[in-house]
């Protein structure tokens, strides 16, 4: 147990000391989104203005947004992507236990196996 | 449990403190931005060239730095409010125990069929086993079976204790007199520890409070063997 704190705390790379990119879903990739994002709109505002301290203003501002999207979205399809696999273990459990009897899960209506019915005490 | 030195939150054993951790990491993540943010201003500040010393009003900066913030708080307290809720919803619980705070050692009843109840006294150091944890191992556990909704109801017998598990994400006043309530459910078999979490005495230290979490047929078992020792 104390190694496994050990080889973790080698591992982790913490962005401004809090962020652990390495390890948080989505952190890394929005991270990277957000750079190129504050590449593109930085670079983009000094090719057309040749404002400098203006384009960093937008750089700064091009990161954060497209960090912030980015990883909105990201966890949005990550939260429904966890639903849908609770879901999908929830009913193939119910597969498992009740295959064949009224509570199937895949038994089609007015299908003409007969039904068998489970009765609890 | 925890491993040395460790800073976050431990691995979830719960769907609630599954949800507690993914809400961290979404809160972290608006700190970093935020963080990013100030010190950039920061950076830019010790730049500029004080030409805008005698302005009066600006109206758009001050819409930004009044939208901006609301949204941020938009953004965290909808995903808070949402576990507030979740956390609050009404379930048939399987399972009833009672865990009541002392000075110094938790108690645990298992009143719902049968009168079962034990201490749960810290194990001392010159009595631990080679790989038991000091100062978290007790010498009866609570074992509560796992994938089932349970209920604990917490008091205690003589001044303010705290029963917290921080792998469920759960912790709750005992208060002498009155009766707190939590409920959950661990989603695998293991051990979970905790320790007491309001200051009440010499020994608030010395009262670990460990769970283990087995499937439903050992946890009969269980019962039924500590019922015949009783």
């Amino acid at each position: 147990m104390a190694n496994e704190g050990e080889t973790e705390k080698n591992k982790t790379f913490k962005l401004l000391g809090i962020l652990d990119v390495q390890n948080i879903p989505c952190a890394r990739d929005s991270v990277l989104y957000g750079s190129a994002g504050s590449l593109v709109a930085g670079l983009g505002y000094f090719l057309a203005t040749s404002r400098i301290k203006r384009s960093f203003d937008f750089g700064v501002g091009g990161f954060i947004l497209t960090t912030l999207g980015s990883w909105i979205y990201c966890r949005y399809s990550n939260a429904k992507a966890r639903v849908q696999q609770k879901l999908i273990q929830e009913r193939m459990k119910n597969k498992l236990i009740y295959e064949g009897t009224v509570l199937d899960p895949t038994r089609k209506p007015n299908s003409s196996s007969p039904d068998i019915y489970i009765f609890f005490k | 449990m925890a491993h040395p030195s460790q800073l976050g939150l431990q691995d979830a054993a719960s769907p609630v403190m599954e949800e507690l951790l993914h809400f961290h990491d979404h809160a972290l993540m608006i700190v970093f931005l935020i963080s990013t943010l100030v010190f950039y201003i920061i950076l830019a500040m010790m730049t500029t060239k004080m030409t805008d010393k005698y302005i009066l009003d600006a109206q758009e900066i001050e819409i930004v730095w009044t939208l901006l913030p609301a949204i941020v708080l938009i953004l965290v307290a909808l995903p808070s409010l949402r576990i507030l809720y979740l956390i609050d919803e009404v379930e048939n619980p399987h399972l009833t125990i009672k865990a009541m705070g002392h000075q110094w050692y938790w108690s645990y009843e298992y009143t719902d069929y049968e009168e079962l109840s034990f201490d749960s006294y810290m194990t001392p150091l010159q009595d631990l086993n080679p790989g038991q944890f000091r100062l978290l191992e007790t010498d009866h556990r609570m074992v509560i079976p796992m994938e089932s909704l349970i209920r604990v109801l917490i008091s205690a017998e003589d001044v303010l204790h705290s029963w917290a598990v921080p792998a469920l994400g759960v912790k709750m006043d005992a208060v002498p007199g009155r009766l707190n309530q939590i409920t959950f459910m661990i989603s695998r078999p293991g051990l979970y520890y905790g320790q007491c979490s309001e200051i009440c005495g010499a020994n608030h230290s010395f009262m670990p409070i460990v769970l283990e979490a087995i499937p439903l047929d050992p946890f009969e078992d269980w019962s039924s063997s500590m019922l015949e020792e009783a």
